[in-house]
C-alpha cells in the first residue's frame, strides 16, 4: 500500500515535459474564493457511512430487524396460540419437518436417569405421526416457538416502551436544568441526586409490590429507573451548547427558553440521545427478564422472554430444550441492541485521532 | 563550544504515510531539513502541513498507524568521551530510541501544558524522571538539579514547586516546568512544537525569551514548529515554509521574510497581524489546507494560489535556488514563467519592516 | 478535600432519610403489612400499636421508625419464618451473600482490568478484538443466563463443581456463583478500562514521557495505568449495585442462602416487612460504597484532593 503511494508521486510516468503555452496565468480568481478542497458531506450521511462499516453495528441491526419480525409474525406462523394448553403433548422436544430426516429436531430427547442416559422419543411413544413443536412443548403442553415469539413481542413493547419514555423524561429534565442554571440546576441536582442514591432494585421491586402486576407496571417502574442517566447526558450537552453562538443569536433575536431548548438545542444533541435510548434498551430487557424471574412480571397466561426463562428454569435439567430458545433470544437481543449503540455511538463521536 | 558548522540533523526525503480508516493519509512528501549545531531552524505551515509529524518523526514518537515510506532521518552526537556517531533515527527501533535519543539528547515542548504534564504525578517526580531513567543519578541528588532547573527556568518557590501537581501551576508555569523538563538531561537538540501558542499574548514573549536565553546558555539546537511568523520573526536562524506535507520554501530569516518568493510565503506574510498596516482588513489565504487523503497532481497550492499557472495543474513544481541558502518551489521562478510581483500591499510592508529592522539596530 | 467529604456525606445521609420517608409510607399503605392484618384481635392490635407508637402523632412514629431502623431492629418477619425478628434472619444470610458478592467483584475486577489493558495495549489486533467480543457478550447477556448455562454444564453435567450451595464445600460452591455474577463486572470494566486506556496512550502526557525516553513497563505501569485507573474507581459502584440485582437469581438458581434469595422469597410470599427491611439494607449498603467510592477518588485523584477550598 504504502510503495504504490510513493511511487506514485516521485516517479509520475510517463513524466510530463512542460511546454512554453502551460507558463500561463491561470487566472483562477473565480475558483480560489470557493472552498472546494474538502468535499463538504451531510453529517448524518457521515455518521451512516461509519456506522455501517462497523461489522458488529450492522449484524446488530440485522438481527434487531429479524427478531422484531419474528416477533410480529412467528405466533401465526403455525396452529397453536400462546395460551393453548393440551395436557397430552406436554414436554415434547422441538420437531422440525424436514429436519427431522437429518437425525436433528426430530422430537428425541436424551433422558438422565439414575441408571444412565437413554433416548426417547415422545412424538413416536404416544403416535403423534403428525404433529411438530418446532422449539418443542412446554410443562402444559404449550408450543414453545409461539410463546417464545410473544415473549419476545411483549418484552420488545415493554423496553422500547419504557426508553422511550424515559428519554422523554430524563432529556426535558437535563436539558432544563442544563438551561436555566443557577438555583432551578442547583435544586434539580440535588434532587437527582438523590433519587440516583435509590438502587434501582428496590425502587422496581417496592413499587411493583404496590401496583398490580403488568405490562404498564412494568413500563412504568423501567421508567423510573432509566431517567437519571438520560438527564445527565442531556445536561451535559446542554451547558455545552448554550454558550454557542446560535444559541446567543436567537436568544438576542428574542425567542423563548421554550423555543430554545426545543427548537435550537434538541436538534443538535439528538445523536448522544439516540445512542443512549439505545443503551437502555437492553437494561430494560434484562430489568423485564428478572422481575419476572423474581415473580413480579407479567401474569399469566401471558408471557415475555423472562418468564419463559423462569418457566424454563424449573424443569431445565429434565427438559433443556424448554429454557434454551427464551435465552438465546434474549440474550442475541440485548447483544444486538449494545452492538447496534456502540456502533451509533462510535459513528456519532469518531475519535479519528490518527495522526 | 563544538564546531558550529558541524550538522546536527539532516533529513533527508522524508515520506511518511497514515493508514487511517478514512484511508491512507500522505502527510509527508519528501522533507529536507538541515540543523548545525547551535542554530535555529523554524518550521512554519498551516495545521495539517505536516510540521509535528516531521518532528515526531525524528523523535521516534510517530502514531503506529504511520508507515515511513522512504527517506533518513541522521543525527549526530558525540559520547561521553568524545566520540562522533551519526546514527539514521528511521533504522533503529523504538527501543534504542528511548534508551540513547529522547530526552537524552533530543528533546521536545508541547503545544500545550495544561495537557502534556500527568495530572496524577507531582512536578519534582516528573522532573527527576528522566534522570533518574537515563543516568541512574540518585533520587536526592536528581532532586536538587531538578530545583535548580526550575530557578533556571525563572520559577519561584522552586523547592515548594516541586510537590505541586500541575494542576496547581498556571499556564505559563506549566509551560517552563515542560522546558524544564526537557532540559533535564542535557539535550543536544530541543524541538519546541508550538511552545506558545496556547498561552496568554503577555507570557507568550517571556517563554520565548526564555528558550533563547536557554539556548545561548547552554549552546543546543532548537527546532521551532509553529505557524506564527511573529515567533520566527524573533527567534529562527532559517526559515522553512511547509504545505502539504512538502517544505515549498526554505532560506535565512532574511530571505523568507524580506525576499519571499513562494505565493504561499506571500500569504503567510500578508495574513501576520500588524499594528502599522493602513488596510484594515486582515489578509487571509483563500481556501482550506488540502485534504491529503486524496493526491492532486502538480502543485498542491495551486486550487488556492491566485497567480497559479497552467503548469500548476501538471507538474509539480521543483525547488529552484535563488541564492546559496534560500531556494523555493513554485513554477513563477521558472525562466520560462511569467514575471509575477508580490502583491503591493506586501511589498510595502516588507519595506517598513525593514525600516523598523534598521532603526532597531540603529539604536 | 474537607469540604468536599462532608458534601457527600450530607447527601448519603440525605438520600437514605428519603428512603426511609419512602419505606416509611409504603409501610402504612401496605396491604398485607401486620399493621391492618384482619386476622389479628383488637388487644393484639392495640399491643402493636402502642409498641410501634401507632397511636402517635405521624411524625413521631416516623421519628421512632428511623431510631428503631438506627439501632437494627426492623420488626419481625410475617410470613416467611413467623415472628422471627428480621434482624436476625439478615444476620445469618448477610455475610453469605457479602461474600460470594464480594468474590465475584474482585475476580470481575481483576479479570476485566487485565482483559481491558490487554486490548489496549494491543490495540487493533486479535487481541483487542477477541477481548472487545468477552466484553460485548459479558455485557449484553444477564448474569443468570451465565448462571444456567455454567450451573448445567460443569455442575449437572460434568459435575465439577456442586450444583447447588452448601456450608459445608464452602470454597467449591462459590465458585460458579461468583463467576456468573463476575461476568457483567468484568465485562465492564474491560471495556472501561480499554477505553480509558486508549485516551491516556493518546495522550500529550503520554507523549511527553515518551519523549522523555521512559519506556516499556515503566511507561505503562507510573503514567498510563494510574490516570486510566482513576476513573475506574467511579464505574466500580454501580457496578456492585448491577451485581446486588443479579445476585438475586444467581442466589435462587444456585440455592445460597444469602440476602438476594431471602428478598425473592420474601417477595413471593408477600412478606411485605421482610420485603421493605432488605430494601433498606440494598439502600443503605449501596449508599455506603458510593460514599466509599467517592471519597476514595477525592483521595487518590490529586486534582481532587488538592483542590480549592471554594470548590
Amino acid at each position: 500500500m504504502s510503495k504504490k503511494i510513493s511511487t506514485a508521486y516521485s516517479d509520475p510516468a510517463p513524466v510530463y515535459v512542460p511546454v512554453d503555452a502551460d507558463f500561463r496565468l491561470k487566472d483562477n480568481a473565480g475558483e480560489i474564493a470557493i472552498d472546494t478542497n474538502f468535499a463538504s458531506q451531510n453529517f448524518w450521511k457521515d455518521v451512516l457511512v461509519r456506522f455501517f462499516r462497523k461489522g458488529g453495528a450492522v449484524f446488530g441491526l440485522i438481527m434487531i430487524v429479524v427478531i422484531t419480525l419474528f416477533a410480529i409474525i412467528g405466533p401465526g406462523m403455525n396452529e397453536y396460540t400462546y395460551s393453548g394448553q393440551e395436557l397430552s403433548q406436554k414436554n415434547l422436544a422441538p420437531r422440525v419437518p424436514g429436519l427431522e430426516n437429518l437425525g436433528i429436531f426430530d422430537g428425541s430427547e436424551t433422558m438422565r436417569t439414575t441408571t444412565g442416559s437413554m433416548k426417547v422419543n415422545n412424538y413416536e411413544d404416544k403416535g403423534l405421526t403428525d404433529t411438530y413443536y418446532w422449539f418443542g412443548s412446554d410443562n402444559f403442553g404449550r408450543d414453545i416457538w409461539t410463546r417464545t415469539w410473544s415473549g419476545a413481542r411483549v418484552s420488545l413493547i415493554i423496553a422500547v416502551a419504557a426508553a422511550l419514555i424515559d428519554m422523554i423524561i430524563g432529556m426535558s429534565y437535563g436539558l432544563i436544568s442544563g438551561y436555566f442554571g443557577g438555583k432551578t440546576d442547583m435544586v434539580m441536582q440535588r434532587i437527582l441526586e438523590i433519587a440516583n442514591g435509590v438502587p434501582r432494585l428496590v425502587i422496581v421491586t417496592l413499587l411493583l409490590l404496590v401496583l398490580k402486576p403488568g405490562m404498564l407496571t412494568i413500563i412504568f417502574a423501567l421508567m423510573l429507573t432509566e431517567w437519571v442517566g438520560m438527564s445527565r447526558i442531556a445536561r451535559a450537552e446542554m451547558l455545552k451548547l448554550k454558550e454557542q453562538e446560535f444559541v446567543l443569536a436567537s436568544r438576542t433575536l428574542g425567542a423563548g427558553s421554550f423555543f430554545i431548548i426545543f427548537r435550537e438545542v434538541l436538534p443538535n444533541i439528538i445523536g448522544p440521545i439516540i445512542t443512549q435510548v439505545m443503551f437502555s434498551i437492553p437494561t430494560a430487557i434484562f430489568t423485564e427478564a428478572f422481575l419476572s424471574f423474581v415473580g413480579l412480571g407479567i401474569p399469566v397466561p401471558q408471557c415475555s422472554l423472562g418468564s419463559l426463562i423462569s418457566e424454563g428454569f424449573n424443569s431445565f435439567t429434565t427438559h433443556p430444550f424448554q429454557i434454551i430458545p427464551p435465552i438465546i433470544v434474549m440474550a442475541l437481543l440485548m447483544l444486538s441492541f449494545n452492538l447496534v449503540a456502540d456502533g451509533l455511538r462510535e459513528a456519532l463521536d469518531p475519535k479519528m485521532k490518527e495522526m | 563550544m563544538a564546531d558550529y558548522n558541524e550538522k546536527i540533523l539532516d533529513i533527508h526525503d522524508l515520506d511518511i504515510t497514515f493508514n487511517t480508516t478514512a484511508g491512507p493519509v500522505h502527510a509527508i512528501r519528501g522533507v529536507d531539513i538541515d540543523l548545525m549545531k547551535g542554530e535555529t531552524v523554524a518550521i512554519v505551515g498551516e495545521s495539517g502541513s505536516g510540521k509535528s509529524v516531521t518532528m515526531k518523526a525524528a523523535m521516534g514518537i510517530l502514531a503506529s498507524n504511520a508507515a515511513v515510506n522512504k527517506g533518513t532521518i541522521e543525527f549526530t552526537y558525540h559520547h561521553a568521551d568524545g566520540t562522533q556517531e551519526t546514527v539514521d533515527i528511521l533504522e533503529k527501533d523504538k527501543k534504542w530510541i528511548r534508551r540513547h535519543i529522547n530526552g537524552k539528547r533530543i528533546a521536545m515542548v508541547f503545544q500545550d501544558p495544561m495537557t502534556s504534564l500527568d495530572p496524577t504525578m507531582t512536578i519534582g517526580k516528573q522532573l527527576i524522571e528522566g534522570m533518574v531513567w537515563h543516568f541512574k543519578t540518585p533520587k536526592k541528588e536528581a532532586w536538587e538539579k531538578a530545583i535548580q532547573l526550575l530557578k533556571e527556568v525563572g520559577i519561584t518557590d522552586a523547592e515548594k514547586r516541586m510537590k505541586n501537581y500541575p494542576h496547581q501551576l498556571s499556564g505559563g508555569m506549566r509551560q517552563r516546568v515542560v522546558i524544564a523538563i526537557a532540559l533535564a538531561c542535557n539535550p543536544d537538540l530541543l524541538i519546541c512544537d508550538e511552545p506558545t501558542t496556547a498561552l496568554d499574548v503577555t507570557i507568550q514573549a517571556k517563554i520565548i525569551e526564555l528558550i533563547k536565553r536557554v539556548q545561548k546558555e547552554r549552546g543546543i539546537s532548537v527546532i521551532y514548529i509553529t505557524h506564527d511568523l511573529g515567533v520566527v520573526a524573533k527567534v529562527a536562524d532559517y526559515v522553512n515554509v511547509m504545505y502539504a506535507g512538502k517544505i515549498v520554501e526554505k532560506g535565512k530569516i532574511n530571505e523568507i521574510f524580506y525576499d519571499p518568493r513562494h505565493p504561499y510565503t506571500w500569504g503567510l506574510l500578508s495574513a501576520m497581524p500588524d499594528l502599522n498596516t493602513e488596510d484594515e482588513r486582515l489578509y487571509t489565504i483563500p481556501g482550506s489546507p488540502p485534504n491529503l487523503l486524496r493526491e492532486k497532481t502538480g502543485d498542491a497550492f495551486a486550487p488556492r494560489n491566485q497567480f497559479a499557472l497552467e503548469i500548476d495543474d501538471k507538474l509539480e513544481p521543483p525547488m529552484f535556488k535563488i541564492t546559496e541558502t534560500h531556494e523555493a518551489a513554485t513554477w513563477l521562478l521558472d525562466p520560462r514563467a511569467p514575471k509575477v510581483e508580490m502583491p503591493e500591499e506586501l511589498k510595502a510592508r516588507i519595506e517598513r519592516m525593514k525600516k523598523e529592522a534598521e532603526g532597531y539596530e540603529e539604536s | 478535600m474537607k469540604k468536599y467529604i462532608l458534601k457527600r456525606l450530607l447527601t448519603a445521609f440525605f438520600t437514605l432519610l428519603a428512603i426511609i420517608l419512602i419505606l416509611f409510607i409504603l409501610m402504612q399503605l401496605m396491604p398485607g403489612s401486620p399493621f391492618n392484618d384482619e386476622k389479628l384481635k383488637e388487644s393484639q392490635k392495640a399491643a402493636l400499636y402502642a409498641k410501634y407508637g401507632l397511636d402517635q402523632p405521624i411524625v413521631v412514629q416516623f421519628f421512632r421508625y428511623v431510631l428503631n431502623i438506627f439501632q437494627g431492629d426492623f420488626g419481625v418477619s410475617y410470613k416467611i419464618s413467623k415472628n422471627t425478628p428480621i434482624s436476625q434472619l439478615i444476620q445469618t444470610r448477610l455475610p453469605v451473600s457479602v461474600m460470594v458478592g464480594g468474590v465475584a467483584v474482585v475476580i470481575g475486577a481483576i479479570v476485566g482490568m487485565l482483559l481491558g489493558l490487554l486490548a489496549a495495549l494491543k490495540h487493533d489486533t486479535i487481541w483487542d478484538t477477541l477481548a472487545t467480543i468477552i466484553s460485548v457478550i459479558g455485557v449484553s447477556v444477564p448474569s443468570y443466563v451465565f448462571a444456567l448455562a455454567l450451573s448445567y454444564t460443569l455442575g449437572f453435567q460434568l459435575q465439577w463443581f456442586p450444583m447447588l450451595f452448601s456450608t459445608k464445600d464452602m470454597m467449591g460452591s462459590t465458585v460458579l456463583p461468583s463467576v456468573s455474577l463476575s461476568m457483567f463486572t468484568m465485562a465492564s470494566i474491560a471495556r472501561f478500562t480499554r477505553s480509558e486506556m486508549l485516551e491516556v496512550l493518546g495522550s500529550d502526557y503520554m507523549l511527553l514521557a515518551e519523549s522523555k525516553g521512559i519506556s516499556g513497563g515503566s511507561l505503562i505501569f507510573r503514567h498510563a495505568l494510574r490516570n486510566a485507573l482513576i476513573p475506574i474507581i467511579t464505574v466500580l459502584a454501580p457496578l456492585i449495585v448491577d451485581l446486588m440485582t443479579g445476585s438475586l437469581v444467581v442466589e435462587k438458581i444456585f440455592s445460597i442462602p444469602g440476602v438476594g434469595s431471602l428478598l425473592v422469597n420474601a417477595i413471593q410470599s408477600n412478606d411485605y416487612n421482610v420485603v421493605i427491611s432488605l430494601s433498606f439494607i440494598y439502600s443503605a449498603m449501596y449508599i455506603l460504597i458510593m460514599l466509599v467510592v467517592d471519597i476514595l477518588y477525592g483521595v487518590i485523584d490529586p486534582r481532587i484532593r488538592l483542590a480549592k477550598k471554594g470548590e
